[in-house]
């Protein structure tokens, strides 16, 4: 690609990468190839996040993620890790109810630990 | 078009508010939600509930409706030369929400937005579409959890535009081999605007006072 669209690529780079067109263009093309790889990692890092939501969402109705996904399997329901992750962040009375349905379905072990209550400490000053 | 029916059972879904001011997104796909913060859906209306409502910075995954439908503060009319009444009249929309499949990939809809999917092969502008492979509905009350789809339960919906996704550069490099590609690609997506969802009432649900 030419010089100019480089440059155009290249905002926001540090220091000589964004004014000078050798060092501009091999960063560029390794910001591209950053971008490829990444578009790639960005559905793991997703998951990923969705799953720890839904896991603290569950947790505060004394079910942990692991048995709260195997209940929702055996009742055959199909909502996905992304909606599920949204529903416990915006919906928490529908949130509750599906950690009902999972919790009828599989009671799973007992051995859930909340996380811990934050106490605050009074200060003398 | 409309995908196979299928019957579920309904599920009880928390209150929705539809106050979120959304900023237009190119697709329902959840951009990074660090940055995201939306009041919560649904307020119950007799219980209490400790979350906090965050003054909303809209959640970008929703597309806002029209102008004239999002529901506005009455504006009090202080100057004299003015005649008109004192609050807007907003149509009220109905507080429902829904859990749909489209394309193999979820999405929460809400009535009167629109949501930007695959391309749907075959459809043109202002096509009138069912979608029946609904997994959740959710209305103020209560929640109707489909296992796997609401019973009944359809999604109506109007084809808007069939257009691009933004471009996408695809650069493949190997080094010291002398390879790189450089290849641009725009993905066919289809903007879909909600109308209205319907045949949820007679499946089981979960209403608020059983939780």
């Amino acid at each position: 690609m030419n010089k100019a669209k480089v440059f155009k690529l290249a905002k926001g780079f540090r220091g000589r990468a964004k004014n000078c067109i050798r060092i501009a263009r091999e960063r560029v093309e390794k910001a591209l190839q950053y971008s490829y790889r990444d578009r790639r990692n960005k559905k793991r890092d997703m998951r990923s996040l969705w799953i720890q939501r839904i896991n603290a969402g569950t947790r505060i109705h004394s079910v942990n993620y692991g048995n709260f996904m195997h209940g929702l399997m055996k009742e055959n329901i199909q909502l996905n890790r992304k909606v599920l992750s949204e529903l416990s962040m915006h919906e928490p009375l529908s949130f509750k109810a599906l950690v009902d349905i999972s919790r009828n379905a599989f009671p799973g072990n007992k051995n859930v630990v909340h996380a811990p209550r934050k106490v605050s400490i009074p200060v003398d000053v | 078009m409309a995908s196979c029916s299928a019957t579920s059972a309904p599920s009880l879904c928390s209150l929705l508010k539809l106050n979120c001011r959304v900023s237009s997104a190119r697709q329902n796909f959840l951009l990074p939600p660090l940055s995201v913060s939306r009041k919560p859906i649904l307020s119950p209306p007799s219980l209490s509930f400790a979350f906090k409502k965050i003054p909303g910075i809209a959640p970008r995954r929703f597309s806002e409706s029209e102008a004239p439908e999002v529901e506005a503060e009455p504006v009090p009319e202080s100057e004299p030369a003015q005649i008109v009444e004192s609050s807007i009249e907003v149509p009220k929309r109905e507080e429902v929400f829904a859990v749909v499949v489209i394309g193999s990939r979820q999405y929460i809809v809400f009535p009167g937005r629109f949501i930007h999917t695959q391309r749907l092969k075959g459809a043109t502008a202002d096509d009138k579409i069912i979608l029946n492979k609904v997994l959740l509905v959710g209305t103020k009350t209560s929640t109707y959890i489909g296992k796997p789809v609401v019973p009944n339960a359809a999604v109506h919906a109007v084809i808007e535009e069939q257009g691009l996704n933004k471009k996408v550069t695809v650069f493949k490099y190997k080094k010291k081999k002398k390879y790189r590609r450089n290849i641009g690609h725009r993905q066919p997506n289809t903007r879909i605007r909600i109308t209205g969802i319907t045949g949820y009432q007679d499946s089981p649900a979960v209403t608020l006072d059983s939780l």
